[in-house]
């Protein structure tokens, strides 16, 4: 009801009547307004004379379009799609916080949480599980409950590290600053669970000193609260007098029996250790630890020094024998019977083996590899050929490991032949050209240190400082092409046989024109299945369906009292790896073969349960076009007083396949009446893609 | 207490990632049967060629894009990739040594004194996160470098940023924080 000027006359005396609607000017009198708008509440009377006020409610996060004008008839069947995402994950919040027993107010606050994803956009590319798994544990943490991520993990079977990932980011986007974890909180619960009955409270106190002390102690900082809580709860328990096993422990605190020995250990280092039961309790020491893996740490630091001083030693007590041995060889060779003439030429003989074996002792304090220093240590001992040979080889090792740094080598001696198979067995398989490759690289280490990178920007290869024979040994020659060519292809067979299945698949379905360029998802087609018995339908049902990763077969196994191969979950739940599909599907065919037999028992018993649910089938169910082979040992097995052709393998399953469909086609025809309720159970565990199968069977 | 300067921290860089392109279709079965230390995996649809001088790992794809890991400096890292460029020019086809850039580097670096995390997170908390369940370190991301570092009890940090200029700055803005944090060592 805005007063303005009146359009005629400029006057602003606008005089507004409620009743009749209008609004008229004063001075001219000409009308303004007509009709106009209350906005009002008003109120209708009731049956029984109660006056109730008209109108709806509507929630701020609604629909936005608004739901009922005029007559009120419901537009709305389908929500926005905003409204179906809040409402789904308010549901599955609900459900996985009542299995975590939080109250009421928590799951209020997670489902705000999951309110501000949803508006920040962060549900988009992620799974809806993990979402609601981050919002319940945001809750967990800012309340201070004692539930542990791994615990969520465990509902939803999901790796705790990608709930963690998931976590992570929403406590980031939405700035929730969660307080670090405090092992202290998990105590209560884990003693709880431990059973201690009268004595739980004690306990707990004593752990709970424990743990303080640990923190104290350093022990605490980057490990995994429930691991140290595991270790303070044994020890209290011990100190207490209950007798509690690691395995005990480990089944309630869920970590691995080495990480609780290795607390314990870490706990036994430090000096608390050594107080009695007494004194911890009424002393605290004033001392304080260094963190264990730092402690580890400085070990190997000092390990390292005693390696190196122990090095150097041996580098003197070498320098030492050496000596020897060249008083040795002197005396040795004074006291040898000098060769005059032509024979002197041949006591020459000796000089080069001196010449290495002197550069060998005066190289060897150079170089303070140990590895080297365990060869020469081992070497020492030795005072002929075979020292000669094997100084050698340290000396090229530690050419090839020491190549950077450039030491001084001479042109390395043609190696003498018995160092050929020795070397082979170090280097490993490695061409000839290894051992003339060091000299070569050697040189480039002093040659190549410059770059320049001017060219580069318009994309030519600037060539400065690339040895080109050393790239050279980088393309293999021909005759290794070869080989190699060889080598890869039988490797690879498969994948080459089944590029070129596609390939030909693909040029067929091109010259019948009928080629789809996207890659065709095949929707496996199946029959449905007639069985006598709901226990026949679930087994043959769960032969040919896709196993779940869901199901705990496990738990599928203990529901038989007579008990099912306990090979089962192995064979059924190994899911094969990344291989392309064809294999897949081999493997699948294989499968059920194997686990039938014990499926056979759980599915009875499964079947019988599912009795009371079973409801009556839609007849569209009948036609199909094609027949997975996996029914015909079914079949075979389920109904032994029907003949069928046992099919042996796996690949001519494939062939028998029409002849079981119309075995199968006059099977259904007969037992008709009788199956058709068992069917539907079927349907409530084969879930959708039944009916979606079906509907495709008959746009066909 | 103000940190003091004079302390020289060893900032070792362990890994250098860059990227470049040969501005050419390579086929990989060629790369694969011709050279010597490749492996080549149809699956990935990409070629692992290890370089023994500067130690370097390169993922080739045939569109030309290729990844190089593990130099130890930047300018070995272009080297590298300079000697790959090289040998796949050898092997016939027409590389050209195109936007050639450091992606990432991976440095660590070792403070002399241990690190109370809990009350590092505190003190930086929206940046700073420290989740024990998941990983023994915390992480505090620098988001005007780009840089992440990981800071275990220790004190020892592993620092991963785009360059290394990046790195060492990053360790130089975090030194005081962590200096104030510190645990004094006992033995």
């Amino acid at each position: 009801m805005t007063s303005r000027t009146c359009k005629n006359c400029g006057c602003s005396e606008i005089d507004l009547d409620q009743a009749r609607g209008n609004a008229v000017c004063t001075s001219c009198g000409s009308v303004l307004e007509d009709n106009i708008i209350v906005s009002e509440v008003q109120f209708v009377e009731g049956s029984g004379g109660i006056s109730s006020a008209v109108g709806q409610f509507v929630s701020a996060d609604g629909p936005v379009k608004a739901p009922v004008l005029g007559t009120g008839f419901h537009t709305s069947l389908g929500k926005e799609s905003r409204a179906q995402t809040l409402q789904n994950g308010k549901r599955q919040i609900h459900n996985l916080g009542s299995q975590l027993q939080l109250n009421q107010h928590c799951l209020d606050t997670a489902f705000n949480f999951f309110k501000m994803v949803v508006s920040k956009h962060l549900t988009r590319g992620r799974k809806m599980a993990h979402v609601i798994a981050a919002c319940l544990y945001l809750v967990c943490r800012t309340e201070g409950t004692p539930h542990m991520l791994l615990d969520l993990s465990d509902l939803l079977q999901v790796n705790v590290y990608i709930l963690g990932k998931t976590f992570l980011l929403l406590a980031r986007e939405l700035c929730i600053n969660s307080p670090a974890i405090d092992p202290c909180l998990y105590i209560p619960r884990f003693a709880h669970m431990l059973e201690f009955g009268d004595k739980t409270h004690e306990v707990s106190m004593t752990a709970l000193r424990l743990l303080q002390r640990m923190k104290r102690d350093w022990m605490h900082t980057g490990r995994r609260p429930s691991g140290l809580c595991g270790a303070a709860l044994l020890v209290a328990a011990r100190m207490h007098e209950f007798r509690r096993t690691v395995k005990d422990v480990i089944g309630v605190v869920k970590v691995c029996e080495a990480t609780l020995r290795k607390r314990l250990t870490e706990f036994e280092d430090t000096p608390t250790s050594q107080l009695t039961i007494d004194e911890f309790m009424r002393v605290d020491l004033e001392q304080e630890c260094d963190p264990p893996s730092f402690t580890a740490g400085q070990k190997k630091v000092k390990l390292l020094q005693l390696e190196q001083e122990l090095a150097k030693k041996l580098d003197e007590v070498q320098g030492e024998i050496s000596l020897y041995q060249d008083e040795i060889e002197t005396e040795l060779e004074n006291s040898r019977p000098r060769l005059r003439g032509i024979y002197a030429a041949y006591s020459k003989e000796t000089d080069p083996l001196d010449e290495v074996f002197s550069q060998a002792s005066c190289s060897s304090p150079t170089e303070v590899d140990p590895e080297e220093d365990e060869e020469l240590e081992a070497v020492a001992q030795h005072f002929n050929q075979d020292y000669i040979c094997q100084v050698i080889q340290g000396q090229q090792q530690g050419g090839e490991g020491g190549g950077e740094r450039g030491t001084e080598q001479s042109p390395t001696p043609p190696p003498p032949p018995k160092v050929g198979p020795s070397l082979n067995s170090i280097l490993g398989p490695l061409p000839s050209a290894a051992s003339l490759g060091l000299c070569e690289s050697i040189q480039e280490c002093f040659s190549v240190d410059k770059n320049s990178d001017d060219k580069s920007e318009r994309g030519e290869l600037d060539l400065d400082g690339i040895d080109d024979n050393e790239i050279e040994r980088y393309i293999l020659n021909d005759k290794e092409v070869r080989i190699k060519t060889d080598l890869w292809m039988k490797q690879n067979e498969e994948y080459l046989k089944e590029q070129k299945e596609k390939e030909d698949r693909i040029a067929k379905e091109k010259e019948q024109g009928t080629y789809k360029e996207k890659p065709k998802k095949t929707s496996k087609k199946r029959e449905p299945i007639r069985a006598s018995t709901a226990g026949e339908a679930i087994e043959k049902m769960l032969e040919q369906k896709k196993i779940s990763s869901k199901i705990n077969y496990d738990v599928l196994l203990d529901l038989n009292s007579k008990g099912g191969s306990p090979a089962l979950p192995t064979t059924v739940d190994e899911p094969p790896p990344g291989a392309p599909g064809r294999k897949r599907l081999s493997r699948r065919k294989k499968q059920p073969n194997k686990t039938n037999l014990s499926l056979a028992n759980t599915a009875s018993i499964m079947g019988k349960r599912l009795r009371p649910l079973i409801s009556s089938t839609p007849k569209k169910k009948r036609a199909s076009s094609q027949v997975t082979p996996n029914l015909t040992p079914a079949a075979a097995l389920a109904r032994p007083n029907i003949s069928s052709p046992p099919t042996p393998t796996g690949p001519t399953l494939e062939e028998n396949g029409p002849v079981a469909y119309d075995e199968a086609a006059r099977e259904e025809e007969e037992e008709e009446e009788v199956e058709e309720p068992c069917v539907s159970a079927l349907q409530l565990l084969g879930g959708n893609e039944y009916g979606c199968e079906a509907e495709e069977e008959e746009v066909f | 207490m103000e940190p003091s300067n004079d302390v020289a921290l060893d900032i070792i860089i362990t890994n250098v990632v860059a990227v470049f392109r040969t501005r050419c279709h390579l086929n990989l079965r060629t790369i694969a049967l011709e050279g010597v230390n490749v492996i080549y995996k149809p699956e990935y649809g990409k070629v692992l060629m290890k370089l023994r001088k500067p130690r370097i790992t390169a993922s080739i794809w045939s569109s030309g894009k290729i990844i190089c890991t593990g130099a130890t400096s930047e300018e070995e890292a272009k080297q590298g990739a300079r000697r790959l460029a090289r040998t796949l020019q050898k092997l016939g086809f027409k590389v050209r040594f195109a936007d050639f850039k450091v992606v990432n580097v991976l440095a660590v670096c070792s403070m002399p004194f241990a690190i109370r995390l809990i009350d590092f997170t505190k003190k930086n908390r929206p940046i700073a996160s420290y989740e024990p369940e998941l990983h023994p370190a915390a992480t505090y991301r620098i988001k005007t470098l780009k840089a992440t570092i990981q800071i275990f009890s220790t004190g020892s940090l592993t620092v991963t940023g785009p360059n290394v200029q990046t790195v060492a700055t990053a360790v130089e803005h975090i030194y005081p924080l962590l200096f104030e944090c510190q645990k004094p060592l006992r033995k």
